[in-house]
């Protein structure tokens, strides 16, 4: 029934263009406007039935049932995803690239900061420790150490001689 | 280039070739070319039938109103009254007579579909020397 509506319709499209070429060559215009028309009319409805067609046929693909067979048989045959952080996975059997890094940046790190190291300790000036020992000998003991004089010794009973921690400072006996 | 290609370019262009003869050809074929002509007068004969008309309409009055609709497509004129030679056919003079291209012209708008519930065919259409 399809393959004669189709045939029908390409005869009338056919048809209807060779008589309107025919009726154009004979002077006759209302004919070939007719026919013109007859052919407009039969490539419309190709037209449509060839857009239904493949509609018909993508809407037959997508409702037609898959197979559990068929598809049992690509899901057991699916190929395994590529792992791409295999080599990170298996660093601890075998050295691969990114131990390689790992250790030779560290290597290089390892290195830059021993000489920083060195660098800094040879720039330490000696104006520096000069500075800081000024600024030590403010808090440093006495030249002459903590002994006192005899002086000193006679001034035991001014106000807060008698103190022991001063006592035990100046090395001296306990307050009689 | 495969063969398949080949073939497929080659029915393209004999086809555009087709397309372009064609078109050439109508656009000759249907081109109004006017040119002296060594006759008097032009004679028309034509049968006509009619169907499924008014009651009160003949056959004798749409062969008339398609004649006279169909002679002012071209540069004659009639020459005298439609005659009728009975069993539906009839006859009428043009003169001057039709060049070529009129001739073609006034045939194909006497059998053209002008006047409804009419049909006309052109038996005769001679130069009159």
């Amino acid at each position: 029934m399809k393959v004669i509506a189709w045939l029908a319709g390409i005869g009338t499209l056919v048809a209807g263009g060779f008589y309107m070429v025919v009726s154009l060559n004979r002077w006759e215009w209302n004919r070939a406007l007719f026919f013109g028309l007859i052919v407009l009319i039969a490539e419309v409805a190709l037209a449509t039935g060839l857009v239904l067609r493949r509609l018909t046929r993508l809407e037959y693909r997508i409702r037609r049932p898959v197979d559990p067979v068929v598809a049992d048989a690509l899901r057991e045959t699916r190929p395994p995803s590529p792992d791409r952080f295999e080599w990170l996975r298996d660093a601890t059997q075998r050295p691969n690239v990114f131990i390689t890094f790992l250790i030779g940046g560290g290597v290089i790190l390892s290195a830059g900061a021993w000489v920083v190291d060195r660098v800094a300790q040879k720039t330490s000036s000696p104006v520096g420790e000069q500075k800081l020992a000024r600024q030590l000998s403010g808090i440093s003991y006495p030249s002459g150490g903590l002994l006192v004089d005899d002086v000193t010794v006679l001034a035991q009973e001014v106000p807060g001689a008698n103190d022991d921690q001063i006592r035990w400072l100046l090395r001296r006996a306990p307050h009689q | 280039m495969t063969w398949a290609r080949l073939g497929k370019i080659a029915l393209a262009v004999v086809g555009l070739g087709i397309g372009v003869v064609g078109v050439l050809a109508l656009r000759e074929a249907t081109l109004s070319t006017h040119e002296d002509v060594n006759a008097r007068e032009t004679r028309l004969v034509l049968s006509g039938e009619t169907k499924g008309g008014e009651e009160n309409q003949t056959l004798s009055e749409m062969v008339e109103a398609q004649v006279l609709t169909c002679r002012l497509e071209v540069e004659s004129d009639l020459a005298g009254p439609i005659e009728r030679l009975g069993d539906g056919r009839y006859r009428a003079v043009l003169v001057p007579a039709l060049d070529d291209s009129n001739q073609r012209q006034f045939r194909g708008c006497l059998e053209d579909w002008v006047i409804d519930h009419v049909r006309l065919d052109v038996e005769q259409l001679d130069q009159i020397r």
